[in-house]
């Protein structure tokens, strides 16, 4: 895909900033800086050397040391006064800065002290670059990790070791295994762990807040092939469909449920496709919604809660 | 002069002409003399291509000044105002762009994503070496896309700009037309949140964003509301606040409800005795510490009977009118066979 010009634009002042506060730098350093080839980096040279102010006689141009720029290194020797970096704009700072408080947050905790440091100088840098800029969004990530858990997690992922999990699913089985860490997926709804399991042999999503226990082992993790996406929860094609007809109250239900399709009806209420593969959690996502059910299809679902209901409100000593 | 010059050759001869002119620059000036504007090849398609360049520029964060000579009438002029253009004073070593690179890519949202890609290009610009990701390693915090609505949000909390939007409301279903004073946005469990003053109400509200219809509209002026004062916006957020930590008491089958379990801690001091009550004559009794009563309840009436709620009061009535509502769900609904 092209670049947008804007793109270019802004990389290209951002070079000039960046060499007149380094002097004389090689094209591939320049390239690894800013996250582009450096035939990019080439091209945008080039451009930068024939823009300037109106009359473009050889004083008014962006200019560099053409005996340096043959042996590979960029140096600036004419700036025509554009060395200022660019400050963000309102919306970079906010969405930078909530994100970067919300990461401080949430992991803050489970970081080492040198990798907490950073973050917290980072962040502190940022607030005083763009000001009071980001009281505009505030957003909170939930870890839910036991404390120990946690550091046990970012230990891990940090030094690239293996780690053994005991675990409990949604239908409430402990199991334990091995496993490589890959990523730690945080979100506002909860986090995950992105391991390649050596019991299957395969990568699994790890909710955080159900590892029971994580034991750093002695033992290097391995480099696995992970499918792109695969840190997002889907439900497969594979499991059962189920509908739910819910009252308008229940509305959280398509907005935080991977859901296969959801449709409003004219008296606010609505319906959702869900696809099954764990009953447990099907169970569990009814239970919290009962009062909102109007109606559940196939009924045999509807029977299941029903029966797990009762049999817990036996358990308090109610009878139905 | 070559041929063909590109959009952002000619943006960027635009920016640095603005920057350098002594005082101001006329359109006709910028026409005749920046590079890369001769080949407009009428009128109307160099109007349009200045409008579109200016609003591309200050759309990256570079302010263009309008300024009006007063010996000129309506002449007016253009000049970067290079003080407002810069960055203050800011040093990022290579482990700090490495966190801020991190933070850049946490949005799910793609307009959000390309403001926060452009933040580090700028960023790029101050830091003394290419970011090091290493302090960073294996983490992948996100947040959840806040959709069409975000964008216009966030520009109208800043600029204080009231806003109007569809809305279906939650409790009814209801969709309505709503004026909104916008004072903050809140990504928390289940999505995204405006807080603001409804003009209708006359009162604090939150919105979900994920419930708003269609666009979002200004209405009035930029600067056209007061800003809350902290009582009112602490009254405000109030509702998304967690409360002080609590502890619930559990009985639980052997064995069952691991998660909970493991997040145990041990009896508060002036927790009753339980040991007479005949239900842990076959439960371990277990000690959780919760803040929302709600979430709690909805998470461990999923465990059915392995949990019982013994204290507090409120957490085991929220459980049983779930357990209640569940228990009947096969006579009143499903009937379709």
């Amino acid at each position: 895909m092209a670049e947008r010009a804007s793109d270019r634009l802004l990389r290209m002042l951002g070079m000039i900033t960046y060499l007149d506060r380094h002097e004389g730098v090689p094209v591939e350093a320049i390239a690894e800086q800013f996250g582009v080839s450096t035939r990019q980096v080439m091209d945008d040279i080039d451009t930068l050397w024939v823009t300037g102010t109106p009359g473009y006689y050889p004083h008014d141009l962006i200019d560099f040391d053409a005996a340096s720029y043959e042996q590979g290194v960029v140096r600036l020797t004419e700036s025509r006064g554009m060395t200022r970096p660019l400050r963000l704009g309102a919306r970079e700072a906010v969405a930078l800065v909530a994100a970067l408080r919300a990461v401080e947050a949430a992991l803050g905790d489970a970081m080492d002290p040198e990798r907490a440091a950073v973050l917290r100088s980072a962040l502190a840098k940022l607030t005083v670059a763009t000001g009071d800029a980001a009281a505009a969004v505030d957003v909170q990530l939930s870890i839910d990790a036991a404390p120990d858990v946690a550091a046990a997690v970012a230990t891990a992922l940090r030094h690239g070791r293996r780690l053994h999990l005991r675990y409990v699913n949604a239908s409430d089985v402990t199991t334990e295994r091995d496993v490589d860490p890959v990523r730690l997926v945080t979100d506002d709804e909860r986090s995950y762990l992105l391991a390649w399991c050596l019991l299957v042999d395969g990568e699994r999503l790890f909710r955080v807040d159900r590892v029971l226990s994580a034991e750093v082992l002695d033992a290097d993790a391995e480099d696995h092939e992970v499918r792109a996406g695969a840190e997002v929860f889907s439900p497969g094609a594979e499991g059962e469909l189920v509908t739910l007809h819910l009252s308008s109250r229940a509305r959280w239900v398509a907005e935080t449920t991977p859901v296969d399709a959801v449709r409003n009806l004219d008296d606010g209420s609505f319906e959702v496709d869900v696809r099954v593969v764990q009953h447990a959690w099907l169970r569990h996502l009814v239970l919290q919604v009962a009062d909102d059910v109007l109606e559940i299809r196939p009924a045999r679902i509807a029977q299941e809660v029903a029966a797990a209901a009762r049999a817990a409100l036996r358990a308090y000593g109610e009878m139905i | 002069m070559a041929a063909q010059i590109a959009p952002a050759e000619r943006l960027l001869n635009l920016v640095i002409a603005l920057v350098n002119t002594a005082g101001r620059m006329t359109k006709e000036q910028v026409r005749t003399s920046v590079a890369g504007y001769q080949e407009a090849p009428s009128d109307d398609a160099f109007e349009r291509m200045f409008e579109r360049d200016k609003d591309t520029l200050r759309d990256l964060g570079i302010p263009i000044l309008t300024v009006t000579d007063a010996g000129h009438g309506d002449d007016i002029g253009y000049r970067v105002d290079l003080d407002a253009y810069a960055l203050p004073p800011l040093d990022l070593t290579a482990g700090e762009l490495g966190v801020l690179a991190m933070a850049a890519q946490v949005w799910q949202d793609q307009a959000v994503l390309a403001d926060t890609s452009r933040a580090l290009t700028k960023l790029r610009a101050v830091g003394d070496a290419p970011e090091s990701t290493d302090l960073v390693a294996g983490l992948a915090p996100r947040v959840r896309a806040g959709g069409g609505a975000f964008g216009p949000l966030v520009d109208a909390v800043q600029a204080r700009q009231a806003v109007r939007f569809t809305y279906r409301a939650a409790t009814t279903g209801e969709v309505r037309e709503r004026t909104v004073e916008p004072w903050k946005l809140l990504a928390r469990r289940g999505g995204w949140v405006l807080v603001g003053r409804d003009r209708d109400r006359g009162a604090s509200r939150s919105f979900r964003l994920s419930r708003m219809e269609g666009s979002v509209r200004t209405v009035g002026e930029p600067g056209s509301f007061t800003a809350p004062s902290a009582d009112e916006l602490a009254d405000a957020l109030q509702t998304w606040a967690s409360g002080p930590e609590r502890v619930a008491t559990l009985a639980i089958l052997p064995e069952r409800a691991s998660a909970p379990r493991a997040r145990a801690v041990p009896a508060p001091p002036d927790e009753p005795d339980w040991s007479d009550d005949p239900l842990l004559a076959h439960r371990d009794l277990v000690h959780v510490p919760f803040r929302a009563e709600w979430e709690l309840a909805e998470e461990l009436v999923g465990y059915g009977d392995a949990v019982v709620v013994l204290a507090p009061a409120g957490l085991r009535q929220s459980v049983l009118h779930l357990l209640r509502t569940a228990a009947t769900l096969d006579r009143e609904v499903g009937t379709d066979g």
